[in-house]
């Protein structure tokens, strides 16, 4: 155990990636949540390339988001898993850089395409899944991609 | 713009529902959400909904506050109850052009949308009479047995707490940032929504650098008052159940009970 024990600045690296992550979704609240969604914040899911702290981090974010946003319990559970795979997926891509942004395209689109069609009775799987994954696609590589370019220059405070 | 953003919905009060222990009421939000996916006829549907206005009454949160929240999503749910409307065959009840609605799809459309908006108001209610650190703390109590397979459950709801800490200061930043960007000349405001969304750019490269250093000080700070995480730490108010925790687990075992036994009835 205290081999992979979490120092307390990863922890709190950790942290910040997750309040990041809640304020970009509650600053841009309109366009955040819903079935035509583009979450910006998504755009962080290209952390885990950078730092393994972005997959606790971004999971704990998009938990808190989604607690503080209007969807209730659903998009909490559902939301946060699918956050969880992309970022793990995200992580074991992290040497190209072009995939890194695909895992959350994927896994959001399946997973919370499917919650908007069974448990809030949107009709219609396969729109529900392709305008969730449009949206996604929109965050993670207009934004997200020059966004870990960007940040690959500061790669220094990440350590 | 930004300081207008108010965070999370807690409506301080002094309620039985706000005195209820966070652990059960996290797991009652649960168990009301599965239920209300377990009812299939109206007398449970109606049943769910008495059961939520109950405590809605008992929590002594105005009515308007509750109808706020569903504000947000009426798109969704007026989305949800038209296509419902014109999605399924049956009995025509009205025919207006091609478009057709029957009995099933009316009836079909009223349920989902009904389910939609108990669904929403039973997890608000949650977030309503908690508050995000009774939260957070009650999900890491939940988390504990977990931390036996290996689940760090101490350091995920340490994270939260720090998360939530961080999310007022990190608007701030936020603001200022943007503020300083558009000093020297950037645009939020116009172009097409894929213009927009590179103009974040310039916010996010920032609030990473300003936020990572934040991080660092505080990471120091702790360490310096000894921090050595979850082991031995103790709380100053310890979570305990009460006697109106039992009350309030029995009466919803019942509540449950009843649901289930209808469905298999009918």
């Amino acid at each position: 155990m205290d081999k992979t024990k979490l120092s307390t600045k990863h922890l709190i690296q950790g942290a910040v990636i997750a309040a990041i992550y809640a304020v970009l979704t509650i600053i841009l609240a309109p366009i955040s949540y819903g079935p035509m969604q583009v979450r910006v914040s998504e755009a962080l899911t290209i952390l885990p390339a950078l730092t393994p702290m972005g997959i606790p981090g971004l999971t704990i974010g998009c938990l808190l988001a989604n607690l503080l946003g209007p969807y209730g319990i659903f998009d909490v559970i559902f939301g946060t898993l699918a956050t969880l795979v992309a970022t793990v997926c995200s992580y074991k891509l992290r040497d190209h850089d072009w995939l890194v942004p695909l895992p959350p395209v994927i896994a959001n689109g399946i997973i919370v395409g499917s919650m908007l069609h069974f448990a809030y009775g949107v009709p219609g799987l396969w729109a529900c899944m392709a305008w969730v994954a449009l949206g996604e696609l929109i965050a993670c590589y207009v934004i997200g991609l020059p966004l870990l370019k960007f940040l690959k220059k500061y790669k220094h405070i990440f350590e | 713009m930004i300081r207008d953003i108010t965070l999370g919905q807690y409506y301080p009060g002094e309620s039985i529902l706000h005195r209820l222990d966070p652990r059960l009421k996290i797991l009652a939000t649960l168990a009301y959400i599965i239920l209300l996916f377990i009812v299939n006829e109206w007398i449970g549907f109606a049943a769910c909904f008495v059961f939520l206005a109950a405590a809605i009454a008992l929590s002594r949160i105005p009515l308007p506050f509750i109808l706020r929240g569903l504000k947000v999503i009426f798109i969704i749910i007026l989305f949800t109850f038209v296509l419902n409307l014109f999605m399924y065959d049956g009995t025509v009840l009205v025919r207006i052009w091609k478009l057709t609605i029957t009995d099933q799809g009316l009836k079909r459309a009223l349920f989902m949308a009904g389910r939609l908006i108990l669904l929403i108001i039973s997890s608000s209610l949650l977030t309503f009479t908690t508050t995000p650190i009774q939260l957070t703390n009650g999900l890491e109590r939940l988390m504990k047995p977990l931390s036996k397979i290996g689940v760090p459950s101490h350091e995920i709801a340490m994270m939260m707490s720090i998360a939530l800490r961080f999310i007022p200061t990190l608007l701030d930043e936020t603001d200022k940032i943007m503020k300083a960007q558009q000093a020297r000349g950037a645009d939020f405001e116009s172009g097409n929504i894929l213009h927009r969304a590179k103009q974040m750019i310039p916010i996010l490269v920032p609030l990473f650098i300003s936020a990572f250093r934040i991080a660092q000080d505080m990471a120091l700070a702790m360490e310096a008052r000894c921090y050595r995480g979850g082991e031995g730490r103790t709380s100053m108010t310890e979570m305990r159940f009460r006697k109106r925790d039992y009350i309030t687990a029995a009466v919803l075992l019942l509540f449950a009970a009843g649901i289930i036994t209808l469905r298999v009835l009918i």
